[in-house]
């Protein structure tokens, strides 16, 4: 299963495509939005512009890397039968999911990271050594639903439609998530909406990290059910393929 | 006219029971205990029956050959021994235990269909695709053997998205066989390649087989049928046809199907002609299934009958196990 989990990783990191998209996406639009405010400018009073934009581009770098991760490249490796021939070794079905899952989240760290640097030399953000491994760190473990949800496209989408899918995604929960603009500023229906996205939930975790607020349950467990219901629908898709051999 | 299922079954039941009474034709399975076993299984996709009360047993070091047309069933077996299906009636054993439990103990490799996809990983090279899935087994062969088995010595570098059709299959035998398997199953593995490409493919298996392991590969291909395998099965409709050693097979396509159209046909003088094996007459249109057209033919001037419109055509597999079975026994007359 180490060998599988290296295997995957190896892959997306010496992916040129992948590498572009999720390193160049968050770097990116970091720089595009730093100057869309005055750096002294503190959002709803308790975070400092700077500050949020750094979270909110490391959230959703782990967004991008994730859903790039699993997505259009997953959806085509199982239409080309790769997938299927790995169903006919000794690993056990459920481990071509887990293996994914992890694999994800092992290139989404590095994402983290680097965006978490940007910030640190270009964002104008100054953080303890302390405090900053602790937030790359809470943003890479939140990111597991993301991951989930890479994968999960994978599953049901097709390979020409995943691709778009996952882009549409990534505007969408980027922008609607809070991560482009602070929720604060938005009115009150995309508000309650924002609390209904898991980014939201991620970033919020980030910004009371960095506030040295206590980090609320609430948000740990919209994360937790979110990954726990895309998980469930992957089980249940492929559940669905195995009945017809599919799988 | 009989429906031709029910002809192929009686068919089967005969080649079969003519083979019981054949030993040498099933290789002995050492410890009793044979490489695949099929005890009246039964699947269906909804109401399409795709494997009809199948029982049959693969004996240890047989190269079988799993031949039919296209919809015949011959995927769906596959994914049953596999394990990749559960039969929904009946029993399927591999290597004594079950389809994935043989799975899970490395035992078994496969070569599965793949469509329009290349079956590999995109974006390694085939050596890491290779190396991969023999760390996927506890036991895998060698790898430098299983480089050497496959031929792919010249392609271990290269990029798997950037093999031709047929490097790719030889990649995939290479995948199938990287955990040392005892038994493999190749699912229409010459599809999409070409003739030089299939003959060395073929090749490639006969030596692999020649080990001692056993194989079972899935054909449309008579010929591919006859040449590799020690026995081929043919299957329509899911149900077995025949079971034979290919060399029977091979005669019985030498069956010819000769059609005129002639008035008040004489049902009884026609299936006293030279070579007839089975006669089928439909108001004034008759076919023939004949083992000697040319005598047929020579036959039918002969008796003075007063015909038209003669045709002769080489007849298709189906047709060639009606000719098979009634060569033994007498003609059969369907007159409609």
């Amino acid at each position: 299963m180490l060998a599988f989990t290296r295997f995957e990783v190896g892959r997306l990191l010496s992916s040129w495509k992948f590498l572009v998209i999720t390193v160049g996406f968050p770097v990116l639009f970091y720089m595009l939005f730093l100057r869309n405010r005055p750096a002294g400018e503190v959002i709803a009073h308790t975070v400092p512009w700077r500050t949020y934009l750094m979270v909110s581009m490391c959230s959703f770098g782990a967004l991008v890397a994730a859903l790039t991760a699993g997505g259009a490249r997953l959806s085509a490796e199982r239409s080309s039968g790769w997938a299927r021939q790995l169903r006919v070794t000794p690993i056990p079905a459920w481990s071509y999911v887990t293996t994914k899952v992890t694999a994800s989240m092992l290139v989404v760290l590095p994402v983290v990271v680097l965006v978490d640097l940007v910030g640190l030399g270009f964002g104008g953000v100054h953080l303890s050594p302390g405090r900053w491994v602790s937030l790359t760190l809470l943003v890479w473990a939140t990111a597991l639903p993301f991951a989930v949800l890479g994968v999960l496209i994978g599953f049901l989408a097709h390979a020409e439609t995943a691709f778009p899918i996952v882009t549409g995604l990534l505007f969408v929960l980027g922008y609607f998530g809070g991560l482009f603009n602070p929720v604060a500023g938005m009115p009150h229906a995309l508000q309650v909406m924002a609390h209904l996205l898991p980014n939201f939930h991620q970033a919020a975790l980030g910004f009371a990290l960095l506030d040295g607020r206590g980090l609320s349950p609430v948000h740990f467990l919209v994360l937790a059910g979110y990954a726990a219901v895309l998980g469930l629908a992957i089980l249940w898709k492929h559940r669905l393929e195995e009945a017809r051999g599919l799988a | 006219m009989r429906p031709l299922q029910a002809v192929n079954a009686k068919v089967g039941r005969f080649v079969r029971s003519v083979l019981d009474e054949a030993p040498s034709a099933a290789p002995a399975t050492p410890g009793g205990i044979p490489a695949v076993r099929f005890a009246g299984v039964t699947h269906r996709y909804g109401t399409h029956l795709a494997v009809d009360d199948l029982s049959v047993e693969v004996a240890r070091g047989e190269t079988l050959a799993l031949l039919g047309p296209n919809g015949a069933g011959k995927s769906t077996t596959i994914s049953l021994v596999l394990g990749l299906l559960r039969a929904q009636s009946g029993r399927v054993e591999v290597l004594g235990t079950t389809p994935r439990r043989a799975l899970a103990e490395g035992r078994v490799g496969a070569m599965l269909q793949t469509g329009l996809g290349s079956g590999l990983p995109p974006g390694v090279t085939v050596e890491q695709t290779v190396q991969l899935v023999r760390r996927l087994y506890r036991r895998p062969a060698a790898f430098d053997a299983v480089v050497e088995r496959a031929g792919i010595g010249p392609l271990l570098a290269r990029q798997t998205q950037r093999l031709s059709g047929g490097q790719a299959q030889r990649v995939r035998f290479a995948v199938a066989i990287a955990g040392d398997p005892e038994l493999v199953f190749l699912d229409e593995p010459t599809a999409a390649m070409d003739v030089e490409a299939r003959r060395s493919f073929w090749r490639m298996i006969r030596q692999f087989g020649a080990e001692g392991r056993t194989i079972v590969f899935a054909t449309h291909h008579l010929q591919e049928a006859d040449e590799t395998a020690d026995r081929v099965l043919v299957v329509n409709h899911g149900r077995l046809v025949a079971d034979g050693p290919g060399a029977t097979l091979k005669a019985s396509v030498a069956a010819r199907r000769v059609r005129f159209v002639a008035a008040a046909p004489p049902a009884c003088l026609l299936e006293r002609l030279e070579g007839v094996t089975d006669v089928e007459i439909h108001g004034s249109s008759v076919t023939l299934h004949s083992l000697d057209a040319d005598a047929t033919v020579r036959g039918l001037v002969g008796a003075g009958i007063a015909f038209r419109d003669l045709e002769v055509a080489g007849a298709g597999l189906e047709e060639a196990f009606v000719a098979l079975t009634a060569c033994a026994d007498r003609p059969r007359v369907a007159v409609s």
